[in-house]
Order: C-alpha cells, then sequence, then structure tokens
C-alpha cells in the first residue's frame, strides 16, 4: 500500500531540511511508540519513503498491504522532525491510500491543480496573482506530465 | 489463571498489575498498555492471578506475558495455565478429574 501525505509546519525552515531518512526515522519512531516492537517489526519489513518533495512538503510511504492501519494510525504521533540536533514541529496530514504509484500520482495531480486554484483565491498580492495565473496556464493538459503540476511556491502565501 | 516462579521479589496485586501494563507497552506499544486489563484475585504465596481480559485482545496479552523476561533484573516467567471464557471453569482443571 501506498499512503500519500503532506507535512505541514509553521516553521518555514522546516521545509528545507526534511529528507527522506529523517522522516522515515521519525515515522519509524512513531510507530514503536504507537504499537510497541510488535508493531514496528510488522510495519519495517518493507517500509520506505519512496518520494519526497520539499518544496510542498508531500511524503509517498510504502509499506505492506497487512501493516498499513498500523502505518495510519500511527501517523497523527508525528509531532516533530529531528535533524541536525534541531527539533522542528509539524504533523503529517494523510491525502491519500493507494495501492499503486500510479494512483497516487493521479490523485497528487487533482490535488495539486485544486491547491493552485484555493492559492489563487486566497492570495491578496496582484503579483503573486500574475505568477500563480502563469503557472496555472503553463500546466499541461495531459496526464502523464505531472511534475509540471507541482509548481507551487511557497513565497509567503502559505 | 496464570503462575509467575520467580527469584526473591514478591509483588504485591499492585506492583503484579504494573508488571502486565509493562509487558504489554513494551511489546504492544500504547495501544497495548490501554488494553483494559483486569486482576480478578492475586495470591502472593503462590504468585499466581487470574486475569480478564477481552476476547480480542487476548493474543496481545498473551504474546506479551510470554515475552516478559525480567522484574526487577531478576530472571521471571510467565506460566499459562488455563485460559477459559467462563470463570466458573478456572475453578477445577478437567485434566487433573479422578472419576
Amino acid at each position: 500500500r501506498y499512503v500519500l501525505c503532506e507535512v505541514v509546519s509553521e516553521d518555514p525552515r522546516c521545509r528545507q531540511c526534511i529528507e527522506d531518512r529523517t522522516l522515515g526515522l521519525a515515522v519509524r519512531d512513531a510507530i514503536a511508540r504507537v504499537h510497541g516492537d510488535y508493531g514496528l517489526a510488522c510495519c519495517s519489513v518493507s517500509f520506505t519513503v519512496k518520494y519526497l518533495n520539499a518544496y510542498t512538503g508531500t511524503v509517498l510511504l510504502r509499506c505492506r498491504k497487512d501493516s498499513y492501519r498500523l502505518l495510519c494510525s500511527a501517523l497523527p504521533f508525528v509531532r516533530y522532525l529531528e535533524s541536525r540536533a534541531q527539533r522542528y514541529p509539524c504533523f503529517l496530514n494523510t491525502l491519500h491510500v493507494g495501492g499503486t504509484v500510479r494512483t497516487c500520482q493521479k490523485f497528487l495531480i487533482q490535488y495539486n491543480r485544486t491547491q493552485l486554484l484555493r492559492l489563487l483565491q486566497t492570495c491578496t498580492n496582484e503579483e503573486e496573482r500574475q505568477c500563480i495565473q502563469k503557472s496555472l496556464l503553463s500546466c499541461s493538459l495531459t496526464e502523464e506530465q505531472s511534475q509540471s503540476g507541482d509548481e507551487e511556491e511557497d513565497d509567503g502565501t502559505e | 489463571r496464570r503462575e509467575l516462579p520467580d527469584g526473591g521479589a514478591r509483588p504485591n496485586a499492585a506492583q503484579f498489575k504494573q508488571l502486565v501494563v509493562t509487558a504489554l507497552r513494551d511489546l504492544h506499544g500504547e495501544v497495548g498498555a490501554a488494553l483494559p486489563v483486569d486482576v480478578l484475585t492475586y495470591e502472593e504465596k503462590t504468585l499466581s492471578a487470574i486475569l480478564r481480559v477481552i476476547s480480542s485482545g487476548l493474543v496481545k496479552l498473551w504474546s506479551a506475558l510470554t515475552l516478559l523476561g525480567f522484574y526487577q533484573n531478576r530472571r521471571c516467567a510467565f506460566r499459562v495455565l488455563q485460559t477459559s471464557p467462563f470463570l466458573l471453569a478456572l475453578s477445577g482443571n478437567s485434566r487433573e478429574l479422578v472419576l
């Protein structure tokens, strides 16, 4: 199973230090706290961080089908990310659970589109509006090129 | 019914419950420690007790007790003598019944 989640944090420096290893360790630690040795072993059999987007904070985790419920229930217990001896408070939002990477990718494209529209509605600055409109128009219409939909910017609106 | 052979220390009822909950927490985390376990009786002389747990939690409880190896730095072991859904059935062991 593939779990798509989003890292939400108030600290802007947190975004820069998101790495797959730190995130994996944080999630494993949360599973160990919530489900103990048994849960940790159960979920860590084939647990990997498949995809990580530091700009948008999107993370795709992979785990076994039998233990994905343990993983999902432990995700709200991830309270902070630790890297280089600094702790950044954050929390994970689960967006989508899918069976393949393709379904998660399709969902991510749709989600990014709706996020862009939402950003357009909520942004107050004129030049930010122009920026967002330009990136919206430059999104390609075919679903194969999903990465162009990831052009969200973090310059102050979020 | 559980029997707990031990070296020297004799836990009282509260310490026994603490031991059980700690075992659950080690193996099954906070979810396991939150499992409602009741100690119905406890005999300090024989170190045996009757525990009650919801039937879906039996596997977790049994596995946690089996894997608990130490109490106050002394080796110990839990032996499960009998399990049954009825309390009355624990009063007699039908295997030792002499006809």
